[in-house]
């Protein structure tokens, strides 16, 4: 009986081999070159899976799309991830396992954690470029992170252009005041000590600072210090979804006319479809056009196209499958930089052609040229939420920081 | 075939080696552990730096939970302590790292005492909410102690060194980590077969009738809290040097509760169950991940789904083992060390 396991392990093991040797092979055979490989540590499990699900699909879909338009300069593209579940040690794992099976040239990192506790290998490895779902301000220190860039603002750059929008309100009257109101974690933190020497520059007084658990759900004391200030905005930063919602309902049942506003992960539709009425007015910067927006453009229009083709009955993809898509679109331009080039592909090469983009037209997936800047994109959009329509509507231009 | 454990003496009692055999596999084991670097790749490797970290704090809390009795959720500020205190010293002193190591166990061992006295009074479940306090208590100072920890931030290290030598790859740190990982299993086999470890045994079984035995409960309790946390200050110090970042966030609770579920999936007061648990819980989710590797070619969404579906199997594995084995992977090996020695014979 032993001897018929083996057998049948055996058998598996070689139709496995068959089965994988023809995946990998398929395309190569197809395109005649190199795959270039996209890796990721991916959160699909743990509690950044609602994202981490859209994130997957953006990557998916737009390897899908890549390779119908012929890969990177005839190179067909591969996407290999591992479920990470949020946790660094799985994330590095996941990193190592995919760095030694596939050699990929660049790599989507789940978290601040992930890519600090990496970014010694991957500086001493020299291979790989990253860049991912976190928007931390540390990445865009270029001595030690120089193999790192974030998809857009940094968290730093989203209170900017929340703030030259606060700042824009008050032209030709009273400045109006803010209040920051952020969770207790790393990612809570980060923009606060920036936001706050921005506010000043711009003569925005930060009436009053609060910081909160993520997910709290009590947060009256916080509501009551907030009626004494009465903020003519309150900029929310470290949060998905709670306590921005109660925040909102008690300081309007109190009758203030508080402007509330968000950041990346807290401005998408999450919050319209958990509040309903009570999201209309909340404002959130985005530096990528919203999947339903009315705007359009070669790209913007690709990915709806794609999105719609590999699952119909998706509907509204959220901002994570966007910033996944752009992600692999900047990993794309910049592959397309050093082979053009005639560079070889590794990550000083790549990390140069990242700094070398300028005016770069996105194909509408932002509204704007964009120009990376310490290894970010600093540009984005105010967005407010019409609860009726059930969306975000433009209510600014795009800001770009210089 | 072996028929018999017959101890005569009380030294033959308190051996750590029973037979020839046992010292020809535990030889075997090393010979095993040497090699493995020079075989494996840089995951495999990766993972075997991970066991040996997990091995090392497993240890220290099988040590206080499984043997002295006192359940702790305060494994992870513990670490926390030690990586920092590698951190710090490894920043602004430039020390080698057998000192910043030793150091980082002694102030781990320092705040355990400290943390562990309220031990005295109380146990149980009470004692385990006491803990999580002071496991609160010091994530709140390594938030907020901004000049020492770099706050939020957390502080980045260089690779560890020693005469000029740094142990920058995966490769050289498995040469630091899982040495010690040996030495302190050792040591911890070394120290409950003597009297202090009696005591602890004695603590866990019935502390007042160990009082009334002459053991005193003040101190005993302290080392072991003391012990325990050297330990775990360890185990912070190599996961400091392994990543070179430390961030509060690096020590939340849920370690603390992945250490208890170690102890107790590898069988509480077993130092071999405690090495079983911790690889258990560091290797199967990695294992079960080899699940969505077959299916993927079949179903290339298998990662959207299979992905939860592996926490539900990995919850429902330890689950099945505490309602089927509830002494832990330690009494499943011997239960199949048992079959072997008795092998071709089946009673």
């Amino acid at each position: 009986m032993f001897r018929d396991i083996l057998k049948k392990g055996r058998r598996l093991a070689g139709l496995g081999s068959l089965v994988a040797a023809l995946t990998v092979t398929a395309p190569a055979m197809a395109q005649d070159k190199e795959p270039i490989v996209f890796g990721g540590s991916i959160p699909l499990s743990g509690v950044f899976a609602f994202a981490g699900i859209h994130l997957h699909a953006g990557l998916t879909d737009y390897t899908s799309w890549i390779n119908s338009q012929g890969g990177i300069n005839g190179h067909p593209v591969e996407y290999v991830m591992e479920d990470t579940a949020y946790e660094v040690d799985r994330s590095v794992a996941a990193f190592k396992k995919i760095s030694g099976s596939s050699s990929p040239a660049t790599y989507y990192g789940d978290s601040t954690g992930f890519m600090k506790a990496i970014a010694s290998e991957l500086n001493s490895m020299g291979t790989t470029l990253m860049s991912g779902a976190s928007f931390a301000t540390a990445l865009t220190d270029n001595e030690q992170y120089p193999y790192q860039f974030i998809p857009g603002p940094s968290y730093s750059q989203m209170f900017g252009i929340i703030l030259e929008y606060i700042a824009s309100q008050g032209e030709g009257g009273d400045m109006p005041n803010v209040a920051f109101v952020y969770s207790d974690t790393e990612f809570g933190k980060d923009p606060i000590e920036n936001g706050k020497a921005r506010a000043a520059e711009l003569g925005i007084e930060v009436v009053e600072e609060i910081v909160t658990k993520p997910g709290s759900v009590d947060v009256s004391a916080e509501v009551l210090k907030l009626r004494r200030v009465r903020p003519d905005y309150v900029v929310f930063h470290g949060y998905v979804l709670s306590p921005i919602n109660e925040f909102m309902v008690q300081m309007r049942q109190m009758g203030l006319d508080t402007q509330f506003m968000g950041t990346f992960w807290s401005s998408d539709k999450l919050i319209i479809d958990k509040m309903g009425a009570d999201a209309d007015g909340y404002m959130g910067v985005m530096p990528y056009n919203y999947y339903d927006s009315e705007e359009s453009g070669p790209m913007l229009d690709a990915l709806r196209a794609q999105a719609e083709k590999s699952d119909p009955d998706a509907g509204y993809r959220p901002t994570g499958y966007i910033q996944g898509w752009f992600n692999a679109m900047v990993w794309t331009e910049v592959i397309k930089r050093t082979l053009d080039a005639g560079k070889e592909l590794n990550a000083d090469n790549m990390a140069a052609a990242l700094a070398s983009i300028e005016d770069w037209d996105t194909g509408g997936i932002i509204g704007i040229p964009v120009t990376v800047k310490d290894m970010s994109f600093p540009v984005g959009r105010i967005w407010r939420v019409n609860a009726e329509a059930g969306r975000y509507e433009p209510v600014s231009d795009w800001i770009h920081l210089d | 075939m072996r028929i018999g454990d017959a101890k005569q003496t009380y030294e033959a009692d308190e051996a750590i080696w029973t037979s020839n055999t046992q010292k020809l596999w535990f030889g075997l084991l090393l010979l095993i552990l040497l090699l493995f670097p020079f075989m494996a790749d840089s995951y495999l490797l990766y993972l075997g730096c991970l066991v040996g970290i997990a091995v090392i704090s497993t240890t220290g809390l099988n040590i206080l939970t499984g043997f002295t009795g006192l359940i702790s959720l305060g494994q992870a500020g513990f670490m926390g302590v030690g990586a920092y205190t590698v951190a710090w010293l490894s920043l602004n002193t430039g020390l080698p790292f057998p000192v910043t190591l030793l150091l980082a166990g002694l102030m781990a061992a320092a705040v355990g005492i400290l943390v562990g006295l309220p031990s005295l009074r109380v146990k149980g479940l009470y004692l385990a909410i006491a803990t999580l306090a002071a496991s609160v208590f010091l994530h709140f100072i390594f938030a907020e102690w901004e000049s020492v920890t770099g706050g939020m931030g957390g502080l980045s290290l260089e690779p560890a060194h020693l005469f000029g030598w740094t142990f920058q790859s995966d490769f050289r740190m498995y040469f630091i980590i899982v040495p010690l990982a040996v030495l302190m299993v050792f040591a911890a086999r070394n120290v409950l077969r003597t009297r202090v470890g009696r005591a602890f045994i004695a603590i866990r079984d019935r502390d007042i009738s160990a009082e009334i035995l002459g053991i005193n409960l003040l101190r005993y309790k302290l080392m072991s809290f003391a012990l325990s946390s050297f330990y775990a200050g360890v185990a912070g110090g190599l996961f400091a040097y392994f990543y070179r970042v430390v961030t509060p966030e690096s020590f939340p609770l849920s370690m603390s509760i992945f250490y208890l579920a170690a102890v107790i999936v590898g069988g509480m007061g077993n130092l071999l169950g405690g090495i079983l648990g911790a690889a258990f819980m560091t290797l199967v989710p990695e294992a079960l991940k080899l699940l969505t590797a077959a299916l993927t070619p079949f179903y290339p969404n298998a990662p959207v789904f299979m992905s939860p579906m592996l926490e539900i199997i990995f919850g429902a594995l330890i689950v099945g083992f505490l309602i089927f084995e509830p002494h832990g992977l330690a009494e499943i090996w011997h239960r199949i060390r048992r079959f072997f020695r008795l092998w071709p014979f089946r009673n």
